[in-house]
């Protein structure tokens, strides 16, 4: 290959032309001037010698930085398709890796979820659609009663996978994240808020396919709502462990004496939803107000 | 934030912290310089309180803390104090899924690193001081314990921190990986101040020019590891036989006893305390109050 | 005479990266790290920039390296990549400064008497380009040598798009009139051929 310069003289035709080391090294020392630049980039792309021989004229612990840096990103690859599509719509990068980390966010949890809500979706619709006898006397209508375990269940397990991202049994290197400066609260915020979203969809895909109320699906946002609001407030004043095990209870009592009254669809109904937005406001006051307790640790 | 002119990494002023009835610390006053600190104390001396102190995850009930001279009680300063710092927990456990790389970028952003192609610089260059290059994309899972120790550490030094605090981090190793752990400690870079704990004499003796004795929430010893075992001078003797005046006794691997006690009987044959032998005769006599 | 360093190889271990194979993206970076840092340099004067820019390029090399059809160098594969990378950490680092194509070109002075020691054919062409001013040349090394578009090269030389255009037909304006102005000479006519393919 020879340069793309070809002279009217020069040596005998056939004979493949090199870049010097004089003229390699005062190329990667970008003393060489443009022309003759040009001369070797051109040559370089078709010479593996000369590439090679360059080699030593270039700085070699910038190589190496370069090359463990490379090796380290291509270890971490660039995550699955849905990852992927989160950074193309803008997501910063870091808060993937940190969303990854999160246990409630993980496949096999969100399996396990949607496991749970089917099986009990199941159980309420064989109720209600009459597949089975008893629970409901018309086909279409059905008792109240075969709701109860849905509207038990599907709120609480919104607060599992809230309660997944502020609860340190579920880090097992809480004391990493404590330790570290990244902020607790925006940590926990940002896990938190995913966490609902991801279990907040299961469960209301779910309701609308369910024998009840049209508004179903809808009624049940504002407690699932509330009722993260409330752990997480609660956790700033109490132990976090202890603040998730009351918010639960604060829902599965009411839900299963009204159930026992037969009428559980009261813990869903208009003035329990404005209640439910009331305690929601309450507990982000809260929240905002006390986010340092998420500052310093989980050790009392 | 004020301008202090100490050398000091860590001071500590009338430290107390108790869990319930248990006073985990009490009135612990402390000057740590910069350099390696070694923390000595049985399991439930108090050295992992007052290690999470430090490390700003746990608050005192009364006393002042002053680490970097910083104050970790003022939120920006406690903000300032975790930029500067690395830690490694007490059985630090890792996420079930994670590879030996994926841990340390989540770790370097925790530490704020958020700049993708820095974070990989910082891992790489902690790998490399690590050791741990070859097993960059295993899972953590598959690694022996003296592996998890060095991605413990090497998660604590990302970020070139200048106060490293290491809770028991040779617990369970053997004593190669000990060794080997002991010439990491003393070639890193950065040359940051490092307080680790241990309930092992002969680590103190191997690495740590400073040591500081913890027994039941008290300090009864800051110094150097020579004063340590000159504490015990003219207390440990041997013998053929087992000696009912001493305090401890043991018979050593050449079959002959060795004791510590008190008061040296007239006569016994003495022999040059060691940093261990310090420390028992400190912990009798902790034990005895 | 220099041994060939063995070019089929570097096709080799591209199939062996798009298997996954990560010590042949090791290898493959040793190989070729070196130069496309250097002539990456040569077009940023930022040396961050370059950094992360060779870093993107072996990441995406390691992604895409099944795009690669095997016909024409792997050298050029690696800069076609290459180049465009740099574009991408420029337009991310310069939003709405402007970067300075090179820092300020050194004034070298190469005699004629070393230009033939050092085995450089410059020819008329040659000699053509270096009559050139810095911005004309700059711009038909993108359009030419690097082989980006113009909205490209407009992101690399920190110029509108416009300009490149008019700087690139003003290049080859000056570099036909002193091709013209030139006396014929032994082997002119395929020099000639291979000068006009350029222009």
């Amino acid at each position: 290959m020879t340069s793309s310069f070809p002279g009217a003289a020069g040596p005998a035709a056939g004979a493949a032309w090199h870049a010097g080391e004089d003229l390699l090294a005062s190329y990667a020392a970008r003393t060489a001037g443009a022309v003759a630049d040009w001369s070797v980039e051109t040559h370089l792309t078709g010479c593996a010698s000369c590439r090679s021989a360059l080699s030593a004229h270039v700085d070699a612990e910038r190589l190496a930085r370069n090359r463990s840096a490379l090796l380290v990103r291509a270890a971490i690859g660039e995550g699955g398709r849905v990852r992927r599509l989160l950074r193309r719509c803008g997501v910063p990068d870091h808060v993937l890796t940190l969303l990854a980390a999160t246990p409630s966010l993980r496949a096999s949890w969100l399996l396990s979820v949607m496991a749970v809500v089917a099986v009990v979706a199941l159980e309420a619709a064989a109720l209600g659609y009459g597949w089975i006898p008893g629970g409901g006397p018309v086909a279409g209508h059905p008792g109240p009663a075969a709701l109860a375990p849905f509207l038990l269940v599907a709120p609480l397990l919104v607060l599992a996978g809230v309660a997944a991202a502020f609860l340190p049994v579920f880090d097992p290197a809480w004391r990493l994240a404590a330790a570290a400066p990244f902020s607790g609260f925006t940590l926990l915020l940002v896990r938190a808020v995913c966490a609902l979203a991801a279990a907040l969809v299961p469960v209301t895909g779910v309701a609308f396919v369910l024998p009840g109320p049209g508004w179903l699906p809808v009624a049940l946002l504002l407690p699932s709502l509330a009722l993260s609001a409330f752990a997480l407030a609660s956790a700033t004043i109490m132990d976090p462990r202890a603040a998730a095990v009351t918010t639960a209870a604060l829902w599965a009592l009411p839900v299963l004496w009204l159930a026992s009254a037969d009428v559980p669809l009261l813990i869903v109904a208009p003035a329990a939803q404005v209640a439910c937005a009331a305690v929601l406001c309450a507990c982000a006051v809260v929240l905002c107000l006390r986010r340092d307790r998420f500052e310093l640790g989980w050790m009392r | 934030m004020t301008l202090n002119v100490s050398t000091a990494a860590v001071r500590v002023d009338g430290l107390s912290r108790r869990y319930g009835a248990i006073r985990a610390l009490d009135a612990v006053d402390l000057t740590l310089e910069r350099g390696i600190t070694g923390l000595l104390g049985p399991n439930g001396a108090g050295k992992t309180t007052l290690l999470s102190i430090l490390a700003t995850i746990s608050e005192p009930d009364t006393g002042r803390v002053s680490v970097l001279g910083l104050d970790p009680r003022d939120g920006t300063e406690r903000l300032e104090i975790r930029r500067r710092l690395g830690y490694l927990p007490q059985e630090l456990r890792y996420h079930r899924h994670f590879t030996v790389t994926a841990f340390l970028d989540y770790v370097a952003i925790l530490k704020e690193i958020t700049d993708r192609r820095r974070r990989a610089e910082e891992v790489a260059r902690v790998l490399a001081v690590t050791g741990l290059e070859d097993r960059a994309r295993s899972r953590i899972r598959t690694l022996s314990g003296g592996m998890r120790r060095r991605l413990g550490i090497a998660q604590a030094l990302l970020g070139g921190p200048e106060l490293l605090i290491l809770d028991e981090p040779t617990a369970g190793l053997d004593p190669e990986q000990r060794l080997r752990f002991r010439e990491l400690l003393s070639g890193l870079p950065g040359d940051p101040a490092i307080v680790l704990s241990t309930h092992q004499a002969d680590d103190i003796a191997a690495i740590c020019p400073q040591v500081v004795v913890l027994l039941q929430g008290r300090v009864q010893f800051a110094g150097t590891p020579a004063g340590l075992a000159g504490t015990a001078a003219g207390r440990v003797w041997a013998a053929d036989e087992r000696d009912s005046r001493a305090h401890l006794s043991w018979r050593g691997g050449d079959g002959r006893w060795r004791h510590i006690g008190e008061h040296c009987p007239a006569g016994a044959e003495l022999v040059t305390p060691t940093v261990e032998d310090g420390y028992l005769l400190l912990s009798h006599a902790a034990g005895a109050r | 005479m220099r041994p060939e360093a063995g070019e089929r190889d570097d096709a080799v271990l591209l199939r062996a990266v798009a298997r996954g194979d990560e010590g042949a993206l090791a290898a493959l970076y040793d190989r070729h790290a070196a130069w496309l840092t250097v002539r990456l340099a040569r077009r940023c004067a930022i040396p961050d920039v370059v950094d992360y820019a060779v870093q993107d390029t072996f990441l995406a090399v390691w992604r895409e390296a099944g795009a690669y059809r095997g016909g024409g160098d792997v050298a050029a594969f690696i800069w076609g990549i290459g180049i465009r990378r740099l574009i991408d950490a420029i337009r991310r680092e310069n939003g709405p400064r402007r970067l300075r194509w090179r820092a300020a070109e050194p004034e070298t002075v190469v005699s004629a008497e070393d230009q033939v020691l050092a085995g450089i054919e410059h020819g008329r062409l040659g000699q053509a380009l270096g009559g050139l001013s810095p911005e004309l040349r700059g711009a038909l090394e993108a359009t030419v040598l690097d082989g980006l578009t113009c909205a490209e090269a407009a992101v690399l030389l920190g110029v509108a798009e416009g300009t490149v255009k008019s700087r690139c037909h003003r290049a080859r304006v000056a570099l036909r009139a002193a091709l013209a102005g030139q006396q014929s000479g032994p082997g002119t006519a395929a020099y000639h051929q291979e000068a006009w393919e350029i222009i």
